[in-house]
């Protein structure tokens, strides 16, 4: 089983990174002190209030979309939440601060109308929320809605023909159809916000809102203090491990019988819940498109003629671009083999039925979600000193982190993704090809390739997306000799170069949104056509 | 009587139009069968009230229903599936017909254990529905459509799943409905057995119209 290999070559690289921070010398002498008490409390605040919250708007809105199924643009409304996994979150932050900053629209606004500004909020805990929140609740409501629409329709029909209200049903039937994925997301959303990195740099403001990220990234690069990063660097690995332990053990899904069929009900809700659910939609698509639309508009006056012919900028688009076309490559076949292995294991016929295979399987899992508990900070400390005891080209050990750190960030979707698909296609076609004898290639020719082509495009777009976008590990590695664009808006941003820093994100924008919503349409106007000629 | 005065439905343009005309008296039981696709579900729909005719009137006691809301209908839907609430046990699952509010005692409480009393599952009551057997399931969605006092009965093949001896018991349990509480019974199945067993009339679905192919004569008792 390839998977499998691949399942342990992750958790020995982990082990090896391990070993680097902790028999690095100083690591003897560390003790979790009153300061890294403070930054641990801090950072579980903002992580604790970003899930909330993003776990009540994400399932409001969900609920709100799945009752509102027939309105102008909610292929696209979805498309975007979906959208909000891959949007680099640096460009997100340019257009909030666009937005809510001291000279942003809302201020400009407000002047105009002769009323007095406010101080931006956005730079401390508020700021650091509502950025979690952009991005954690639309991925909460696009991850609920496929587990709203699977509800099955006999029970929508018998709440409606017992009269039940529109509370009544959310607590008897659809609470109850989520409940199960809600742990699994909560953990998940912690993590990442606990870990979060680029939004609490940026908008953090102050030392005092520093997460254990951000301080081990201000360890090495600001104060050279190699023992207190390592010190915030095994605490976090610690907490960050034990939480997806924890995570590991919610994973269990409850049944729903999957209908495919999501047609509109013949009937609504009352006025005034038609009337809310709307209301929902429509604050949170301007919440959410409201950023967007200031880093086009910025973006627009940008000066391209400088920003084109400017070297950095061509030698960050080119790294950017190759980093995502490897990244993606890597993720796809790691995966894919991650995902057979899944499959076998999960699947009656093969080997689900045999005494290790839940052991295993559980194996697979965690090394499909290292990233969350080895955050790519903690995973660059670990390749920084891994490239002091080895010696080498400092650009090779940037690309060997930033590849690995990216793979590993994708990981947990990509399997998320591919890992059901693949057990579904193994329940409806294992009987058939084992009786025919097809095996190995020609099977994922005649089968798995076919079947799961939309899932593949969809990876291969999140892995595209992300790679690109990513400010994490770039950030200890980045030099004037290794650059990509993340890192390049983020310079242009510190040095308040704001119109350059506006061009870089949009064009950031423009690559993400035109890869992510065009390939798996491109994909499905293919599969249309096979279709009709076949 | 249940009678379906002419009921039309069309999905769409292109699509099928359906035309359903029938009769059920009280204390009877009509089963239907007709290929997938033939019908069967749409003609559950609109006696349930999940899809609105758009020509013809359905009546109950010669009394017009067709524009009222599922729940206002006299009416209780048993399905093949998911008819109950999962992470409830088997009382709630019962009182929840009468009162949406899921009261732990009192008046409406009483009278769902009288129900589950009337199909054997009294031991069961606080039992979660996912822990009972597939036939103990269909027996408290009857238990729920007993209470609820409906007039008319629909069960949309809701024993297909079952084993031989639970399908003989539960179609013991439909036949007691209708004779003894005087409801009218309409029967979605495949197995021409079921019908021959407990139906007064059996209808087929061809061609978007219901026919009536067999008038079976039972002595009462």
């Amino acid at each position: 089983m390839p998977g499998l290999i691949i399942a342990c070559l992750l958790l020995t690289l982990a082990v090896v990174l391990f070993f680097q921070l902790a028999a690095h010398p100083t690591a003897s002498t560390l003790s979790v002190g009153p300061r890294i008490i403070k930054t641990i409390g801090w950072t579980t605040l903002q992580a604790s209030l970003s899930t909330i919250l993003s776990l009540a708007i994400g399932l409001t809105l969900c609920w709100a979309l799945s009752h509102r199924k027939q309105f102008a643009g909610r292929s696209l409304y979805i498309a975007l939440l979906s959208s909000a996994l891959v949007l680099p979150t640096i460009v997100v932050i340019l257009g909030i601060v666009s937005l809510l900053g001291r000279s942003g629209w809302v201020n400009d606004a407000l002047e105009h109308l002769n009323l007095p500004t406010h101080e931006p909020i956005i730079f401390g805990l508020a700021g650091i929320v509502i950025a979690h929140c952009y991005f954690n609740a639309s991925y909460v409501a696009r991850t609920l809605l496929s587990r709203f629409e699977s509800i099955p329709t006999e029970q929508v029909k018998l709440t409606r023909s017992l009269g039940l209200n529109a509370w009544q049903r959310f607590k008897m039937i659809e609470l109850p159809a989520v409940s199960s994925t809600i742990p699994t997301l909560a953990i998940t959303i912690f993590l990442l916000c606990f870990t979060s990195f680029s939004i609490v740099l940026i908008l953090g403001g102050s030392p005092k809102f520093n997460t254990l990220e951000v301080s081990i990234y201000e360890a090495i690069k600001l104060d050279f203090n190699l023992g207190r990063a390592l010190g915030l660097a095994l605490t976090q690995l610690a907490i960050c491990a034990t939480l997806v332990v924890i995570g590991a053990r919610f994973g269990k899904d409850n049944k729903l019988i999957a209908t495919a069929n999501v047609k509109p009900q013949p009937w609504s809700d009352s006025l005034f819940v038609s009337l809310l659910q709307a209301a929902i939609i429509a604050l949170f698509g301007l919440a959410f498109a409201l950023p967007l639309v200031a880093v086009l508009i910025d973006g627009i006056a940008a000066d391209y003629r400088a920003i084109l012919t400017d070297p950095y900028f061509q030698r960050a688009t080119i790294t950017s671009l190759l980093i995502a076309t490897l990244s993606t490559l890597l993720v796809l076949l790691i995966s894919t083999l991650l995902a057979i292995s899944f499959a076998t294991l999960a699947t009656e016929q093969r080997l689900g039925k045999h005494n290790t295979s839940r052991f295993v399987l559980r194996l697979l899992s965690f090394s499909s979600t290292l990233y969350l508990a080895v955050p790519s900070l903690v995973l660059g400390l670990g390749f920084f000193l891994l490239a002091r005891t080895i010696g080498g080209d400092h650009t090779v050990w940037a690309l060997v982190a930033l590849l690995t750190s990216n793979v590993l960030m994708v990981l947990p979707f990509a399997i998320g993704t591919l890992a059901p698909a693949m057990i579904k296609a193994a329940n409806r076609y294992d009987k058939l090809a084992f009786s025919l004898g097809i095996k190995k290639w020609a099977r994922w020719r005649l089968i798995e390739s076919h079947l799961l082509r939309p899932e593949l495009t969809y990876v291969a777009s999140l892995a595209f997306c992300m790679s690109l976008g990513d400010l994490g590990i770039i950030a200890l590695f980045g030099n004037q000799d290794f650059v990509t664009l993340p890192w390049l808006l983020y310079q242009k941003m510190g040095s308040y170069r704001t119109d350059e820093a506006a061009g870089i994100a949009l064009v950031m924008l423009c690559i993400t949104l035109t890869v992510f919503l065009l390939l798996p349409m491109i994909n499905s106007r293919r599969d249309a056509d096979h279709h009709a000629k076949t | 009587m249940l009678k379906l005065d002419s009921v039309q439905f069309q999905y769409s343009v292109d699509s099928e139009r359906y035309d359903f005309s029938m009769h059920i008296d009280a204390g009877t039981i009509a089963c239907v069968s007709g290929r997938s696709g033939s019908g069967k579900s749409t003609l559950l729909d609109l006696i349930a009230g999940f899809l609105i005719p758009t020509k013809g009137a359905l009546y109950w006691a010669d009394q017009n229903f067709t524009s009222l809301a599922p729940d206002e209908r006299p009416v209780t839907t048993v399905f093949q599936n998911n008819n109950l609430f999962e992470h409830r046990n088997a009382i709630d699952n019962v009182v929840v017909g009468i009162n949406p509010k899921i009261p732990k005692h009192g008046k409406d409480v009483e009278r769902a254990k009288e129900a589950l009393e009337a199909v054997e599952l009294s031991d069961y009551a606080h039992t979660r529905v996912s822990q009972l057997s597939g036939g103990q399931q269909q027996r408290v969605a009857i238990a729920r459509a007993i209470l609820r006092q409906s007039r008319v009965i629909l069960l949309d093949e809701p024993f297909s799943a079952l084993d031989q001896q639970t399908r003989h018991s539960m179609l013991a349990l439909v036949r007691h409905l209708a004779t003894e509480q005087q409801r009218a019974i309409l029967m979605v199945t495949h197995d021409l057995r079921d019908c021959e067993a407990i139906a007064d009339s059996h209808y087929v679905i061809e061609t978007g119209q219901l026919h009536l192919k067999k008038q079976i004569s039972r002595r009462p008792g």
